[in-house]
């Protein structure tokens, strides 16, 4: 019995890159922390947790509680004040721009994605069969480079848009366009543009391939396919995908009001700026509660996604 | 035959499920422009801005190789402070992540439900009914906490750490890490969850204790999924990193800051390819670790 279980263990699926990339990891942690960057004894000095001290006992604490006793009263109209000022209004623009900049790059990802799928952006999509090696006329050869070339292009771009974070895109084109909403808008919908696009072109491909080409057998043409066949098949994935990225552009939309868009973070950095910090933990706060409520709907449309045929 | 002839008679337009999400996701968008309420107008560069764009986008093709204006001396070269904050922020993502998966994985354990409730897999606490109710309370614990730190956005711990100690680079690191935690935990808890349970039955029905089922049973069946995500988190960290510059960490952010303020455009992109580079590579080299994993 023993022996059967030392050659068991001996022929386990080992991996070589797996192996080199957990100890390389390692490495990288142990020097991250070993490197003198991140100093942890600053933190811990006196002078910062005399700072923290005095944060917590005077600056976190709503206003009102300075020269008066707690009550619930006093708080509930200290956060009403807040809310009915700057709160509601800075959080119903949060999500509008989140959904607006989905809606885009979700719009913006149906025309890259299929561009990117080689399966789809191929010179002879779904070929059925690609037969053993012939003489390929030259111009059939140089059409599958030129559809080659198509996709890689594309899919560089989408791997530029989605490497900038929205943060950086938001700094970018609020400096181009001046002060509006547009700038967080584009800023989201080009990153998660890029990601979308990866995620549809990656559904694309890896939809089940018979159906696809028995109709290119059948003599569809390619647009014909990909409207009424890789579309249809696609959109549940798509979709999923999409409620998935718009949890991250409600939290992203929060902060990207600290640049200076009107979002729930453009009172967060007004608050800091004025050195109202109990207003900046509760805007912070109401933040989260809003990305809370993002995950929230985002579950129930994708619970409501899965049931479908 | 009749039943569908009933579910069509039922289903007056015949758009189905998915139909309808499209359509609300379209309406909701149409209400949030109308909400928005930002001219298309201000979607054209602003008086002056026409420049910034042609001057920052005429940069695109010609990053800077040295610096755009005279530096003092003794200023080490572009290129070297561009890879000098690349490192900068990799070290910064890497602390980050070798804290939030330690913590992830203790809350992710404590947020799942294979140990603490299924008696079938068998954690201590899901025998006894006094310890029951201390697990599911520990468990309802954990998931509110796991909530709220990743609620809140890490540019967000950064602004309330930067109130409270002031500016100091461990600081960033627990801004990256705490919300990044918290989404391990959550992830981990589902992954363990999830994983099949066959190994951990068959080994207490052959004798082994609930913690050597859940460590040598359950736990390797959900290693390589929370393997793969961690390191995808990573590549989320570095960019996260990155942004953590703008608040004056000395990370990539920093720098591209900076250089558009002084309208070093070429120097931007020097500072913007760099970054794409990196996340690239870790892209490419998490992308390749995943295929193993998964497959």
């Amino acid at each position: 019995m023993t022996p059967r279980v030392e050659a068991l263990h001996r022929r386990r699926p080992r991996s070589r890159l797996v192996r080199w990339s957990m100890l390389a990891l390692l490495a990288i942690a142990v020097w991250s922390w070993t490197s003198g960057d991140i100093d942890v004894a600053d933190l811990l000095s006196a002078r910062r947790l005399e700072n923290l001290r005095s944060f917590l006992r005077d600056d976190a604490q709503p206003y009102p509680f300075h020269d008066h006793p707690f009550a619930w009263s006093t708080l509930a109209s200290w956060a009403g004040g807040l809310l009915a000022s700057r709160g509601i209004s800075g959080s119903i623009q949060t999500l509008a721009i989140s959904v607006v900049a989905i809606t885009l790059s979700a719009i913006g990802a149906a025309f890259l994605a299929p561009l990117a799928a080689r399966n789809l952006a191929a010179s002879r999509p779904f070929a059925p069969y690609s037969g053993p090696a012939r003489a390929v006329a030259g111009r059939e050869r140089a059409r599958a480079a030129a559809w080659r070339a198509l996709t890689t292009a594309t899919r560089a771009v989408l791997v530029f848009l989605r490497a900038i974070p929205e943060y950086i895109w938001a700094f970018l084109f609020l400096a181009m366009l001046g002060p509006s909403a547009w700038p967080a808008v584009l800023a989201l919908g080009i990153h998660n543009a890029g990601i979308l696009g990866k995620l549809g072109a990656e559904t694309v491909e890896n939809l089940e391939a018979a159906p696809l080409r028995s109709l290119r057998w059948l003599g569809s043409s390619r647009l014909a396919i990909a409207l009424f066949a890789v579309a249809p098949l696609a959109l549940t994935r798509f979709l999923l995908y999409f409620f998935y990225r718009f949890e991250t552009c409600v939290r992203e939309a929060t902060v990207l009001g600290l640049l200076g868009v009107v979002s729930l973070g453009y009172w967060i950095q007004d608050a800091r700026a004025r050195h109202f910090y109990d207003e900046m933990l509760f805007f912070v706060v109401l933040g989260a509660l809003i990305v809370l409520a993002g995950d929230v709907l985002s579950a129930v449309a994708r619970a409501f996604l899965r049931r479908a045929t | 035959m009749g039943l569908e002839a009933r579910a069509t008679l039922r289903r007056p337009f015949a758009i189905g499920r998915r139909g309808f999400v499209v359509l609300a996701i379209v309406l909701c968008a149409v209400a949030a422009l109308v909400v928005l309420d930002a001219p298309f107008r201000a979607l054209l560069p602003q008086r002056g801005g026409f420049a910034i764009v042609r001057a920052f986008f005429a940069a695109m093709f010609h990053p800077a190789i040295g610096y755009e204006t005279a530096v003092p001396a003794g200023t080490p070269p572009l290129f070297a402070e561009a890879l000098a904050a690349a490192r900068r922020t990799v070290v910064f993502a890497a602390a980050a992540m070798s804290l939030a998966i330690v913590a992830g994985l203790v809350l992710g354990f404590f947020a799942s439900t294979a140990w603490w409730r299924d008696p079938a897999v068998g954690g201590a606490g899901a025998r006894r009914r006094g310890r029951r109710a201390l697990a599911g309370t520990v468990w309802a614990a954990t998931r509110v906490l796991i909530v709220g730190m990743r609620s809140v956005h890490e540019l967000l711990w950064a602004v309330i750490f930067l109130a409270a100690f002031g500016l100091n680079t461990a600081s960033a690191v627990l801004a990256i890490a705490i919300p990044y935690a918290g989404t391990l935990a959550k992830v981990f808890s589902e992954m363990i969850d999830e994983a099949p349970r066959d190994s951990a039955i068959a080994m207490q029905a052959a004798g082994a204790g609930a913690a050597q089922a859940f460590c040598f049973g359950l736990l390797p069946r959900a290693l390589p999924d929370m393997c793969a995500y961690s390191f995808y988190r990573f590549e989320c960290a570095v960019r996260s990193s990155a942004v953590l510059g703008f608040f004056g960490f000395p990370t990539l952010g920093y720098s591209i800051s900076a250089a558009f303020e002084n309208l070093h455009y070429s120097e931007v992109w020097t500072y913007l390819d760099v970054l794409a580079v990196l996340v690239v590579a870790i892209e490419i080299w998490s992308g390749s670790l995943r295929r193993r994993f998964v497959a």
